[in-house]
């Protein structure tokens, strides 16, 4: 491969990355609280759609981000609700807003006559002075939303690490039972973190329809909200980890455009595979280099139930 | 939260002593508390009253968005109610289309019972029809043994299909849920890979297998009635003997209450979890035969969509009983062939399927907490 080939793939790698990335950014902040949220592809469809909505309406590109994130919080609700208040099993639950919001996206989608409508994106920023380097300069010409991407998981992670409600957070999804008898209110610190977690995921889903393909198409996440689960666990739910993956898996998607314009003959199911193949991968990887220490929340998955002390 | 009430509440025992007066001029909201209890019993008809009301409350909301989405309200009861059910040729419709449904609601529940979640029902599916027309096209055995040759390849592939997963899991721990997925979308493009390609129907070029012959499909009963609805009740029967009445039904039900102690009173629990879930992926690729020989009579390029999330479904409404889940089967295969009348009438998306579906699962899921929980309010009105 060339220079020019290599120094595409790499400069379009972030408009891949960044949905995987906030997506799982999303996904951790609701599982480090115990939720397990598989929902993921419906958020992101709810999303998109909601995204594409507000652009074709108002516009604005700005607005129809925060729109398509409210949007996203507004239907986690429903899943918080089934959840967090009704216990219903986190597995069916999220399954079942899954194929609830891939119904109502695709009938609102088709109602509403959003389908295949394009619309304008959002403009590239330089980052000044990387960008006037030589050669390597153009790398640093990506959409806002690439850029805004790393001061959220910074917040993300710092919040986290540093702030004693991030600490509380954690500790409602390592050990519900402690946090309530340390005065934690497990029930509102998960329902928040379903919403916040979930309006990350809604504005991966809005960056997929309004930035990077500036249309929208019934379906259009094609299962990168799975993969997006599949990554957190890779990232065994640490943020920075999350972002590094997200990266991979861009570089990964970022390629196959690449090589086909470069000329590279390949079959093109198989190539569609690869981000699956990838993930099972990693999975398995995972698996393999299972360390002694597991990072995974202790309460993930499970109903916090108070009167269960007894 | 020192509450009074509340601390009778965490010790059983204080609740037997006196209680000062409640001053009942002065009742701050926060004390009214409502607390909730688990519910050890409930009495089979207070239950099925509650799945009852659930799933009308589901019908309904599905009825209104429907009604939203521009269905007149009077055609939608006739089409889902008389149309559906009492119209003889739409009857046969939901027969036809009830047998691939009951052998994925069957694989769904055949793995769930092994607390296996086993989310690739499509890809096993798209692999036991792949391995169906992979007979029919090469020709393999004579033709008076094409049906089992492809009965059998599409078994075969079904169940080596979850292998992998199922290895996975026990062996390594990976989690089976996302491996389970990504195989689905690797089966998907796989059958796009055939249809588009090697596998495309040389006489009109469209993306998809040669048709089978006659002898490669699955024969009428009589009546407009396929044989898939057959088979699709004989393994439902099986299925029952094997979990109900069974020695490895009792295992898989030993396995599904607690494996640990499943294993410590002697059950093999590894073998008993690997039968069920390569069971599950057979039936699923079952499913994709009855597709293929029973509906399509040639591989398409979308036919699985919708079977996975309808067979965790029906395993989740009937609770991985194989008999309920033929019953419900037939209610989803209802469902499906409304949706598409309504799909050709009112241009109402095929997924608004899905969307129905989803609501009623969230309705019954949310109902179980009626039936596992009681709510009682608790306050200082309450302890006295």
């Amino acid at each position: 491969m060339s220079g020019g080939v290599v120094l595409n793939w790499l400069a379009s790698t972030p408009d891949f990355a960044v949905p995987y990335a906030l997506a799982a950014l999303g996904l951790i902040i609701c599982e480090r609280a115990g939720v397990l949220s598989l929902g993921a592809e419906g958020l992101m469809l709810v999303g998109a759609l909601a995204g594409i909505g507000a652009q074709l309406a108002l516009g604005q590109p700005a607005v129809s981000l925060v729109l398509a994130m409210l949007a996203a919080s507004l239907v986690s609700v429903l899943f918080a609700v089934m959840v967090i208040w009704l216990r219903v099993n986190q597995v069916i639950a999220g399954l079942a807003l899954v194929f609830f919001c891939q119904g109502l996206t695709a009938l609102v989608g088709s109602m509403a006559d959003w389908t295949n409508h394009a619309t304008e994106g959002i403009g590239t920023m330089a980052l000044w002075p990387l960008s006037l380097l030589p050669g390597v300069g153009r790398l640093f010409e990506q959409n806002a939303m690439v850029w805004l991407t790393l001061p959220i998981f910074g917040a993300v992670a710092w919040f986290f690490a540093r702030t004693s409600t991030g600490l509380r957070l954690r500790a409602v999804g390592e050990n519900p039972q402690a946090a309530d008898a340390a005065g934690i209110r497990v029930t509102a610190w998960r329902f928040a973190a379903v919403l916040a977690g979930s309006a990350l995921v809604g504005l991966a889903g809005a960056y997929i329809s309004v930035v990077s393909t500036k249309l929208w198409i019934a379906g259009m996440t094609g299962g990168r909200g799975w993969i997006a689960v599949g990554l957190v666990i890779f990232a065994r739910w640490s943020p920075w980890k999350a972002l590094a993956g997200a990266m991979l898996f861009g570089c990964i998607e970022a390629l196959i455009p690449q090589l086909a314009a470069a000329g590279v003959q390949l079959p093109q199911y198989f190539v569609m595979m690869t981000p699956y193949a990838v993930t099972l991968g990693v999975m398995i990887w995972v698996a393999l280099g299972k360390r002694s220490g597991d990072d995974e929340p202790g309460a993930l998955g499970q109903p916090y139930v108070r009167e269960e002390r007894r | 939260m020192a509450d009074a009430s509340l601390a009778a509440m965490a010790h059983p025992a204080l609740t037997d002593m006196k209680t000062p007066e409640p001053v009942r001029t002065h009742q701050p909201l926060a004390s009214r508390r409502y607390t909730l209890e688990i519910r050890q019993h409930m009495a089979w008809r207070w239950q099925a009253l509650i799945l009852g009301i659930a799933l009308l409350v589901g019908l309904a909301i599905s009825a209104a968005i429907l009604v939203a989405a521009g269905v007149p309200a009077d055609e939608l009861a006739n089409e889902f109610v008389m149309q559906t059910f009492f119209d003889g040729q739409n009857f046969r419709a939901v027969l036809f289309q009830a047998a691939p449904m009951i052998l994925v609601g069957l694989a769904g529940s055949m793995a769930f019972r092994a607390r296996f979640w086993n989310l690739g029902l499509e890809g096993q599916m798209i692999w036991g029809a792949i391995g169906a027309t992979a007979v029919s096209m090469w020709q393999i055995g004579p033709d008076n043994l094409r049906l089992p040759l492809m009965f059998v390849a599409a078994i075969g592939c079904g169940l080596l299909w979850v292998l992998g997963p199922a290895w996975l899991k026990l062996k390594l721990g990976v989690n089976e849920i996302i491996s389970t997925l990504m195989l689905n979308y690797m089966a998907a493009n796989f059958l796009l890979h055939l249809v588009y390609g090697g596998w495309k129907d040389p006489k009109d070029n469209f993306p998809y297998s040669p048709q089978f012959r006659a002898f490669e499909r699955l024969p009428e009963l009589g009546a407009g009635v396929g044989s898939a609805i057959l088979l699709a009740g004989i393994v439902a029967l099986l299925a029952w003997w094997l979990v109900g009445v069974s020695r490895a039904g009792l295992y898989l039900r030993f396995v599904d209450a607690n494996p640990r102690v499943a294993h410590a009173a002697g059950v093999p629990v590894r073998r008993t979890i690997y039968g069920a879930v390569l069971l599950s992926g057979a039936m699923a690729g079952l499913a994709g035969f009855a597709v293929v020989a029973g509906q399509e009579g040639r591989l398409t390029q979308a036919f699985y969509q919708g079977y996975g999330f309808s067979g965790i479904l029906i395993a989740f409404l009937a609770r991985n009983n194989p008999l309920a889940a033929t019953v419900v089967a037939l209610l989803v295969a209802a469902l499906f062939v409304t949706g598409r009348s309504l799909q050709v009438f009112y241009q109402v998306p095929f997924s608004m399927v899905q969307l129905i579906q989803a609501v009623i699962v969230i309705c019954v899921a949310s109902s179980d907490f009626f039936i596992r929980h009681r709510l009682r309010r608790v306050g200082r009105e309450a302890v006295a």
